[in-house]
């Protein structure tokens, strides 16, 4: 299965600069491991992200049932501040342009 | 061992001695393996921490830095891209000396909470705050990756084989042995999360929300 566009669309942190333009933007992929505890990955996106519980759940299920979930949207440089924090709380995270 | 509980606003675990020696030392394990050397050696910095090959704090590194050759490391800093080699090496080269000293102190935190204990609690009490807990939590999280790796927990099937076969093993076998260590800390962490999620919510910590 693929990515859920819904999941993404409200995640609308305005780029920098102000632009929008698609070659902007990229995502943070967190993919699943069988280590990490469902309620921990359900609390690191509650508390890093800031997304409400419901949320969080869907994309820690998403992460769980199809291997990976969009979990942000940004620029480069902000995605590489999500994908650290992914690391830090020993998330496996990447990053890669959006629309791939 | 006994679950965390919430206990005069703290989050508070109870680990007889010899429990405390075993998760010290993997703790330390962990931290050696990060390359902080050993933690029963040094004196701990009171901030920061010396990284190897960025002597003297935080500097932006301007030559490439190799991936981790073990992979147990590789686990705890890994590739941020799976399929372009530029995005992941710009990436370590930007971050790692960061995530690097961020795990270590956070390491060394909790291998001083195991070793001195809180004055003015029991004595087998691990006393975490809710400030701490966030870094807590990653620090098990930490600690439960190596091991993972250690045993080859590669799937969900694997790592639900392991918790079946807990109190199977010979307890002089090593892999019987990294298992049960493995098993109870996966067990301190859920605790952990149960009373942290069942605490007031906190505020996001994290990621700035602030920009743009």
């Amino acid at each position: 299965m693929g990515v859920v566009p819904a999941l993404t669309a409200p995640d609308t942190r305005p780029d920098v600069a102000g632009s929008t333009s698609t070659a902007d933007a990229w995502v943070t992929i967190v993919w699943n491991d069988p280590v990490n505890l469902m309620t921990y990955v359900t609390y690191v996106f509650r508390t890093y992200f800031g997304y409400p519980t419901e949320k969080a759940e869907h994309l820690m299920r998403q992460v769980h049932e199809e291997g990976r979930a969009v979990v942000s949207t940004g620029n480069r440089e902000a995605m590489e501040i999500d994908v650290q924090a992914m690391h830090s709380y020993g998330l496996w995270a990447t990053m890669q342009r959006g629309g791939q | 061992m006994r679950a965390f509980r919430r206990q005069k606003g703290h989050y508070v675990a109870q680990l007889d001695p010899g429990e405390r020696d075993v998760v010290a030392s993997v703790v330390a394990d962990v931290a050696e393996l990060l390359g902080a050397g050993r933690l029963e050696d040094g004196n701990p910095p009171a901030t920061g921490e010396p990284v190897p090959g960025a002597p003297g704090g935080w500097s932006v590194r301007t030559g490439p830095v190799p991936p981790p050759q073990d992979p147990a490391v590789r686990r705890l800093l890994p590739d941020a891209s799976r399929d372009d080699p530029e995005v992941a090496d710009e990436f370590r080269r930007l971050t790692e000396d960061d995530l690097r000293g961020r795990k270590v102190a956070r390491l060394r935190a909790l291998w001083t909470a195991l070793v001195r204990g809180e004055p003015g609690w029991p004595e087998h009490a691990l006393v975490v705050s809710p400030d701490q807990a966030d870094d807590v939590a990653a620090t098990l999280t930490d600690l439960r990756l190596v091991l993972g790796e250690r045993l080859g927990i590669r799937t969900d099937a694997d790592s639900e084989a392991l918790y079946d076969g807990l109190g199977d093993g010979d307890e002089d076998d090593v892999r019987a042995y990294l298992a049960s260590v493995y098993g109870a800390l996966s067990w301190l962490q859920e605790s952990l999360l149960a009373v942290m999620l069942a605490a007031p919510e906190r505020p996001g910590t994290g990621r700035r929300r602030s920009d743009g």
